[in-house]
């Protein structure tokens, strides 16, 4: 049956994040490749020290709502 | 009004980030100069006879832009970025992201569609440069932003009535892109063949406290770090009203009300691209082409 994915369907796959876009995306401000972190759903810029969070699949791309890392936790 | 605002940060993005969020999550958004924008985009893309395999789509409003912009069947894999709040429309991937801080790699995109957010940003060259850089080699750039002729009238009619009622004036409305400059700005940023049109739109409205109410509605108050933080007393908003009424009313009462909509159109350099010869590389001759002779100037 090829029936249009119902919203169920959509939600399950919201919280993944998009190959494609783990491909394309690195820090906004450093311009360098980021580390994700399936667990916390975060994407990691060491040169940064920030951790971009992931909310419902997807990226929040502003330093403004980023995660600061301390020395030891990165 | 001293701001503690960065010298340069024309706009308070914070703020303009909370107003847009608060205004988006209002069923009634009123959305005429997005549709609009996102008619003439898709157009514009329609036009262009060449397949896109990755792009990124800018836009906060409408909620159906990307769905628009997938029907052309121009764009092959679409990435839907939203500048200034998270908001979940269909299943397409998606990020948060803003022009001025562009969260992908040098040479990552084939095209970049970006809908009426530029004019809300504090480096605008910048923004262009960092659009110009995520494309691949012939890629494209389509934007649309408010410009220059835009609330021209609003801005008249505050400064009428703040020079009548206080000692100066604050700025109340913000300041747009010149049509004039977009294309230097382009070409700047480095791309090839810009192309740089405007369509102006005129909405009326009852009175002007009726424009402002809908661009408050819109998230569109006074977003300038620099805006007066003082309470706007009703017999200012009525002086303003006259003085918008004095100048601009129409026959019927209404007043007219001015929006102006850049439409922006770059590539990313690539060798297959026309360019002008060089100076001094003609094989053929300007007379031959005419039929006639050539004279030297110092004989003639």
């Amino acid at each position: 049956m090829a029936s249009p994915p119902t919203k169920q369907g959509k939600r399950t796959t919201a919280a993944q994040v998009d190959p494609k876009l783990l491909e394309i995306l690195v820090c906004p401000l450093t311009k360098q490749t980021l580390t994700y972190d399936a667990e916390r759903q975060e994407l990691i810029s060491p040169a940064a020290r920030l951790a971009y969070p992931i909310r419902e699949g997807i990226p929040i791309m502003l330093p403004e709502e980023a995660r600061k890392l301390t020395e030891d936790s990165s | 009004m001293m701001s503690d605002s960065l010298p340069g940060q024309t706009f308070d993005r914070d703020l303009l980030r909370k107003r847009v969020a608060c205004a988006l999550a209002n069923p009634e958004y009123p959305d005429f100069l997005h549709k609009r924008a996102a008619q003439d985009l898709t157009g514009r893309l329609e036009l262009i006879l060449r397949d896109f395999d990755t792009a990124l789509v800018i836009a906060d409003k409408p909620d159906d832009f990307a769905m628009r912009m997938r029907a052309t069947g121009r764009l092959g894999h679409i990435l839907l970025a939203h500048t200034l709040v998270a908001r979940t429309a269909g299943n397409q991937p998606q990020i948060v992201c803003e022009e001025e801080r562009l969260p992908v790699a040098e040479h990552s995109l084939d095209c970049i569609v970006s809908m009426l957010n530029l004019q809300q940003v504090n480096d605008l060259p910048g923004a262009l440069v960092q659009i110009s850089r995520a494309l691949r080699p012939d890629g494209l750039f389509l934007a649309a932003l408010l410009g220059g002729g835009t609330l021209s009238e609003l801005r008249h009619a505050w400064l009428t009535a703040e020079s009548q009622r206080t000692s100066g004036a604050t700025p109340r409305v913000a300041p747009f892109a010149d049509l004039r400059d977009m294309g230097a700005l382009l070409q700047r940023a480095g791309f090839a063949l810009p192309v740089v049109d405007a369509d102006r739109i005129t909405v009326t409205y009852r009175d002007a406290l009726a424009l402002m109410r809908e661009l408050k509605q819109m998230g569109w108050s006074n977003p300038l770090n620099q805006r007066s933080r003082s309470p706007i007393t009703r017999q200012t908003v009525a002086t303003v009203c006259a003085a918008y009424e004095a100048t601009f009313a129409n026959q019927d009462g209404r007043i007219p009300a001015t929006f102006e909509i850049i439409y922006l159109t770059g590539w990313a350099p690539h060798e297959s691209q026309q360019k002008p010869l060089r100076p001094g590389s003609a094989k053929t001759r300007l007379a031959d082409a005419l039929s006639t002779r050539e004279h030297s100037l110092k004989n003639s």
